[in-house]
């Protein structure tokens, strides 16, 4: 069989959203791919500037539909920038809360998509379940399971209900365990190992070369992660460690997507315990009037009007569950933002396919596409 | 055992029938509808049409079971809704999959196309023909049935190319062309698999081998060979581990990624079909088919179908470990699974081979005790 060219994708099973991955294969072995993405673009960072600060967010989570409150953490801490406000510190924890909650949730969707990739389905249906508690959680203080809305300007909508660290304190514990049983069914297994072992590899230089960054970046030996090296939120008042592998292939994301989702648990039990000790406010006091509409409750004194707000920028980068998302907010003056600029940490592990796809073989793409764990939504935006 | 065969039944209720009506008619029609070659015909209809009606049920019955055993292995239900415990779900399945249209891509060769699932279903059915499911259940005495059934067992990949390369579908192609490599890979550890059992019962009949087992079940002595042969018709079955060809994340669908409805069905039916046969000649070559052993009280081994019956609880607790298999593992990679079947699974099928031949030599091994019916 002479070289030919196939598209997996837009509507392939390996693709986990909407893109096509042009692939040109000779016999069954691969000699170059073509990545194309677009099909997802709903022109978000078009629409925000025509959206008030708050409203945005609800477009923040449909950036990243399993990844809604980092993304909407990425865009309030940048926008808080812009408008020269300062969250209080409760706001801030359950800001963490909810990164790490939705960390947890994303890496657990993933490691169900992952599996059905090497052929595994029952592994799907525990990570489905387990996700499913993890969602209770949010809509148990968000009120919805998958667009959250949760975050505002100058803090978070609104506090927890009465009994929640409890509940997600037994949920942290169901999880814990099962992640050994989700270790056993992968690793435990010899043809695991033979499908992901050595395949995928991008090696540091690589990742730096192309700005892949997340699990893949860790996973080549980079222990780089923002939430330690540029602490953000209350991430510089929480212990733990970054997650690290040095093989650079599958099973190394892997082993590093598996080791962070224990340290968000860990994380989690701290940012509880604090949420505990520390009642207080969760919106910042002192916000414009026109800030705190429609929604937001406003602050009682300190009003500022619009016309006398001051300008600025905002920039800010968080550790989002697929890597290093970026955002930069010009705020002119005035209830929307001048323009927001978003940055996706899949657009650029994607744009990196060539590298970690070419020599390997048809069936080696879905694992290795698996690993580096597409969400289209953000990267078309 | 009793004597009457499914043969001799269905003859009987043939020549019932004609009898009662000849008895009406007057002179020429009732010598003409008595006449031995119409019954021995019609017989033979009635007798195929029994077999096929019991093979469906039994196939779809499979489904249900594996459906109900995933679904418990993964923590959920399965289907509940249609019949007690989703045993009619099947049966809405095939419905709605049988008034929907069938959509032949343009480009599609029309022949291969439809003829490719067609006869890949015909093929599996044949065999029913042929295996022997209780003493009575045998269609002819033939003394290869074991050499004909792998024969027509092995039809399988030919038609999965036809119909993957007629479709015009690359994922279709590779599909078929990976179907093709594998089974063709794994016809050979299966057939010498097979080779030690024959060896050790003597004869190529599966009712031979069948009653050689009656005070000893050959997967003590020829574990080996009933390892290889499992695993090569996990193979042939194209299920997880093996199922490359229709591997989901990769191909699409493999090789049936172009058809729908009735078509669609014909292969998934096939599929489970070849479940049932390969899970049947595992119980006959190794687990003793319809026959149990000694220490079970004639009670139980002496009501009427008890065979069939025996037989059947059998299949559906091996189908069952293919499920747990299915529900536990992942999936190999082409070249992986090529590899083990010409480096790994031949030599062991041939050291399974030795084996046999020095059980057959030695007669009496006291570690697994002696097998009396051995060397006649």
């Amino acid at each position: 069989m002479s070289e030919m060219w196939i598209n997996m994708g837009p509507q392939h099973p390996m693709t986990h959203g909407l893109w096509n991955l042009r692939v040109k294969i000779d016999g069954e072995v691969i000699v170059d791919v073509d990545p194309e993405l677009g099909y997802l673009h709903r022109g978000i960072e078009k629409i925000s500037e025509d959206r008030h600060y708050n409203e945005v967010v609800t477009l923040m989570d449909r950036t990243c539909y399993v990844a809604g409150l980092a993304w909407e953490h990425l865009y309030i801490i940048a926008s808080e920038k812009a408008l020269h406000i300062e969250p209080p510190e409760r706001a801030e924890y359950l800001r963490v809360m909810c990164e790490e909650f939705q960390r947890l949730g994303s890496h657990i969707m993933w490691f169900s998509a992952f599996v059905v990739d090497i052929g595994l389905l029952t592994p799907l249906l525990y990570g489905m379940r387990d996700r499913d508690l993890v969602l209770d959680l949010f809509q148990s203080y968000t009120g919805a399971r998958m667009t959250y809305e949760y975050m505002r300007v100058g803090g978070v909508r609104n506090d927890l209900p009465p009994g929640f660290t409890d509940r997600a304190r037994t949920v942290l514990d169901w999880l814990m365990a099962r992640f050994d049983e989700y270790d056993k069914l992968t690793l435990g297994s010899d043809i695991f190992h033979k499908r992901c072992d050595n395949l995928g590899i991008l090696k540091a230089n690589d990742c730096i070369a192309h700005g892949v960054t997340g699990p893949m970046l860790r996973s080549a030996g980079v222990k780089r992660d923002l939430r330690k090296d540029r602490p953000y939120a209350a991430y510089d008042r929480v212990e733990f460690d970054v997650a690290g592998a040095d093989s650079a292939d599958v099973t190394g994301r892997y082993l590093v997507r598996m080791e962070e989702m224990r340290q968000s648990v860990r994380i989690l039990r701290q940012v509880l315990d604090w949420l505990d000790r520390n009642p207080g406010p969760v919106m910042a006091r002192e916000l414009p009037r026109w800030l705190g509409a429609p929604y937001a409750p406003v602050g009682r004194e300190g009003y500022l009007l619009k016309r006398n707000y001051p300008k600025g920028v905002g920039f800010s980068s968080i550790e989002e569950p697929h890597g290093e998302a970026q955002a930069y907010i010009v705020n002119e003056g005035g209830e929307h933002p001048y323009r927001v600029k978003l940055k996706s940490p899949v657009f650029s592990n994607i744009s990196a396919a060539r590298q970690y796809l070419v020599g390997y073989r048809v069936a080696d793409i879905p694992p290795i596409m698996g690993s580096v764990d597409v969400c289209i939504g953000e990267s078309d935006r | 055992m009793s004597s009457a065969t499914l043969y001799s039944v269905s003859y009987d209720l043939v020549h019932a029938i004609l009898a009662a009506i000849g008895s009406v008619l007057p002179y020429p029609g009732n010598v003409w509808i008595t006449n031995p070659d119409l019954i021995t015909g019609l017989a033979v209809l009635v007798f195929g049409a029994i077999l096929l009606v019991a093979t469906m049920l039994n196939t779809i019955l499979l489904i249900w079971w594996e459906r109900k055993l995933l679904g418990r292995f993964m923590d959920r239900r399965a289907a509940m809704h249609v019949g007690f415990a989703g045993l009619l779900q099947n049966f809405a399945d095939g419905f709605k999959l049988f008034h929907k249209s069938t959509v032949k891509p343009r480009e599609a060769d029309t022949l291969g196309y439809l003829s490719g699932p067609t006869a890949y279903m015909v093929a599996s059915l044949l065999i029913f023909g042929i295996l022997p499911i209780s003493s009575g259940w045998n269609s002819g005495a033939l003394p290869l049935t074991l050499l004909l059934a792998l024969a027509v067992f092995s039809f399988a990949p030919l038609f999965i190319f036809v119909s993957a390369w007629s479709s015009n579908n690359k994922y279709s192609l590779m599909g078929g062309m990976r179907s093709a490599a594998q089974m063709i890979a794994y016809e050979v550890p299966l057939l010498l698999a097979v080779v030690a059992v024959v060896i050790v019962a003597g004869s190529f009949d599966l009712t031979t081998i069948v009653y050689e087992q009656q005070n000893y079940w050959f997967w003590g002595p020829l574990f080996l060979a009933l390892i290889v042969f499992v695993a090569a018709m996990l193979a042939e079955m194209e299920r997880i581990p093996f199922d490359l060809p229709e591997a989901e994340a990769e191909l699409v669908e493999g090789w049936n990624t172009e058809y729908g409805g009735m078509l669609f069905a014909f292969f998934m039916f096939t599929d489970y079909l070849r479940a049932l046969i390969g899970s049947i000649l595992v119980v006959l070559l190794f687990l003793g088919g319809w026959t149990m052993p000694s220490w079970v009280p004639a009670a139980a081994t002496s009501f009427p179908l008890a065979g069939i019956v025996w037989l059947m609880v059998k299949t559906y607790i091996v189908f069952a470990l293919f499920v747990w298999v299915r529900a536990s593992l992942p999936r190999v990679r082409t070249d992986q699974l090529l590899r083990v079947g010409w480096n790994r699974m031949i030599p062991l099928a041939l050291l399974s081979i030795f084996l046999a031949a020095v059980l057959v030599t030695v007669r009496c091994l006291p570690a697994f005790g002696c097998i009396p019916s051995l060397g006649t």
